[in-house]
């Protein structure tokens, strides 16, 4: 009798001390209050965009019925994501992924990576790593890097500086990087510093409030280690609308270091971390959720504009012509 | 001359001494466990998963030796892999745990016939992950425990005709302790960067609930036993507003059996009593 009375006080300890987990029904109210919830307790750049969401939920939460179709249910869902204006933000089913493509659509592209393969190296470039790369004809060295998803090895960034060691200078492209890991922001910077640099903040929410934030923790890139390659003359950074997330990080980063210029026009933000959750229908969603401030402690989400002087688009009569003005400017800026 | 004759005699009363110690034979047990999990951690996903669940278990017993009749101490170690699903079975959740735990325990034999009743405390430690399929920059949720806890076992040994049988029911609560966890939201990757404060929490009922409850048989064939029984593993904790939750259901199959460490130094008396710690 004495261990049944135990084991029933233990069972009933243990049911007490469950600790819930909310749960919505799969159908689509459930879901889009899933949606509308995850967001609100979760995403990071309500203040920055001044997004009210309870306001976005008054308006989309009569769109919702129970008759409604899973195409239907998407679009209301991915048209009040768009609210948000953010690059980071999708909803992702079997058959679409939202995305809000605004913030490079409505800019000027400002890149054709043919121009530069064609006119300026003949197809007759380099490649290494992620990166393409060859020395033009006014002596000043040029890298590629279309995504820091590409891995570059400390023996590839050996090679690559080695081999333009005798430029005057050099033009690192990061247009139309749409980011990938920040590991490799950190490799690279390590090559352009000879002491320890601080490289930015990051941030996370502590709770579901909106206002909700831990105090910006301070992170550090350290140099390469002794015997690697480095590099310390001009250089400028190609950036376009399309130079988002990690590539926006790395340039808030090395834009801060001397001899560096950043030509071209505004990046595309991008500064939160995305976090990735999911509905009860199985759709997946990925939104900002952790702020990197760059080295002064600016928020990044709106992009990184260019040094002062250095805003250039590509110009498409020139293009037409094979020229590339936006290499062109940068060329000219690291040869005066 | 009389230093040789007093080392002898203090020899001699050693000898006897450990001639008079009771045979304290270790029972040890294999286990393999399958059945079924439930999964959920917030930092993941807000969805609940379900699916199977898997484990080895290794067991010892051993009575202690300052009191051997009164005090049990017991060590248990195990491993698990979890796989479960989501609602629509298009993303799935792996779990990994193992854990370590120490025990001491009084016990209470002969209560009635065949009937021994044994409670203590113990101390574990356990780390393990979960891993979500699809997620990006949170795709895993590290878990670590250090804990002090309260465990207890009832133990009957009886007949089924002319089979010896040892039914076993015990069970674990973690009591008090610390445990690993990111803040809301925290990516790992701050983490790795150096942010290393607000990770340990303080593990009680309120914040960290777990428990084990272990309901075993072992028929007792002839030196060897075959243990069957059930499993329940409760994990439910709750902190920087990150919950995760973890039950799994298991069948256990397992090889039980005592075994003596023997020295040829000081061979047992024939005499000796033997004390099993659970049998």
């Amino acid at each position: 009798m004495k261990l049944f009375n135990i084991i029933v006080a233990l069972l009933a300890l243990t049911l007490s001390a469950c600790h819930s987990v909310e749960e919505y029904a799969d159908n689509p109210r459930g879901n889009f209050e899933a949606l509308w919830t995850t967001l609100d307790e979760h995403y990071c750049f309500f203040g920055e965009k001044g997004v009210d969401w309870d306001d976005v939920y008054l308006r989309y939460s009569p769109k919702i019925n129970d008759k409604m179709t899973d195409e239907e249910l998407f679009e209301v869902c991915a048209t009040m994501l768009e609210e948000l204006r953010d690059g980071h933000t999708n909803l992702s089913s079997s058959f679409d992924v939202s995305y809000y493509r605004r913030w490079w659509s409505d800019y000027p592209q400002n890149y054709d990576a043919r121009l530069i393969e064609e006119h300026y190296f003949n197809f007759n470039y380099r490649q290494s790593g992620g990166f393409m790369y060859g020395i033009l004809p006014e002596n000043i060295g040029y890298i590629n890097y279309s995504s820091f998803s590409s891995a570059i090895g400390e023996g590839n960034l050996d090679q690559v500086l080695y081999y333009l060691s005798t430029c005057d200078g050099l033009v690192f492209d990061v247009r139309d990087n749409g980011g990938g890991n920040l590991d490799n922001v950190g490799k690279i910077i390590a090559r352009f510093i000879t002491e320890p640099m601080l490289a930015g903040y990051i941030q996370h929410k502590t709770g579901p409030a909106h206002d909700a934030f831990s105090e910006p923790y301070p992170f550090y890139y350290e140099p390469a280690q002794q015997g690697r390659i480095m590099w310390g003359k001009p250089t400028a950074v190609l950036v376009n609308r399309s130079t988002f997330s990690a590539a926006n990080n790395f340039v808030s980063i090395i834009r801060h270091l001397p001899n560096v210029s950043i030509v071209g026009s505004t990046t595309g933000g991008g500064g939160g971390m995305p976090f990735t959750s999911e509905l009860p229908n199985g759709w997946g969603i990925r939104f900002s959720s952790a702020p990197i401030l760059d080295p002064m402690g600016n928020q990044t989400e709106f992009g990184c504009e260019p040094s002062e002087g250095c805003s250039v688009d590509l110009d498409p009569v020139a293009a037409l012509e094979g020229r590339d003005t936006m290499l062109d400017f940068a060329v000219a800026l690291l040869l005066k | 001359m009389k230093r040789v004759a007093l080392l002898l005699i203090f020899v001699a009363g050693l000898l006897k001494l450990s001639a008079q110690e009771p045979i304290r034979p270790v029972s040890s047990a294999y286990m393999i466990e399958a059945g079924s999990s439930q999964l959920a951690d917030t930092y993941l996903s807000p969805m609940k998963y379900g699916g199977w669940s898997a484990a080895l278990a290794y067991e010892r017993m051993q009575a202690m030796r300052f009191d051997p009749e009164n005090w049990v101490m017991q060590l248990a170690i195990r491993g698990e892999v979890d796989r479960a699903l989501n609602n629509l079975g298009n993303v799935a959740t792996w779990r990994a745990n193992i854990s370590a735990r120490w025990a001491m325990m009084h016990r209470w034999r002969q209560l009635a016939p065949g009937l021994t009743l044994a409670v203590g405390g113990a101390t574990g430690i356990e780390g393990g992950c979960f891993y979500n399929t699809r997620n990006g920059n949170n795709p895993a949720s590290a878990k670590a425990a250090w804990t002090i806890d309260a465990t207890a076992f009832a133990a009957y040994n009886f007949r089924l005709g002319k089979l010896p049988l040892t039914l076993r029911y015990q069970a674990v609560l973690p009591v008090i302790g610390v445990f690993f966890s990111p803040q809301y939201d925290e990516l790992y990757y701050e983490i790795y960067l150096g942010n290393h404060s607000g990770l340990a929490h303080c593990a009680w009922f309120g914040s960290r609930f777990a428990m084990t409850n272990l309901l075993t048989v072992d028929m007792h064939f002839g030196a060897t036993s075959l243990r069957m029984g059930y499993r329940n593993e409760i994990l439910s904790s709750k902190v920087a507003n990150i919950v995760t939750r973890a039950t799994t259901h298991a069948f256990v199959l397992g090889i039980a059996h005592e075994w003596l460490s023997l020295s040829r130094r000081t061979a047992p008396s024939t005499d000796a009593r033997i004390i099993s710690a659970l049998y």
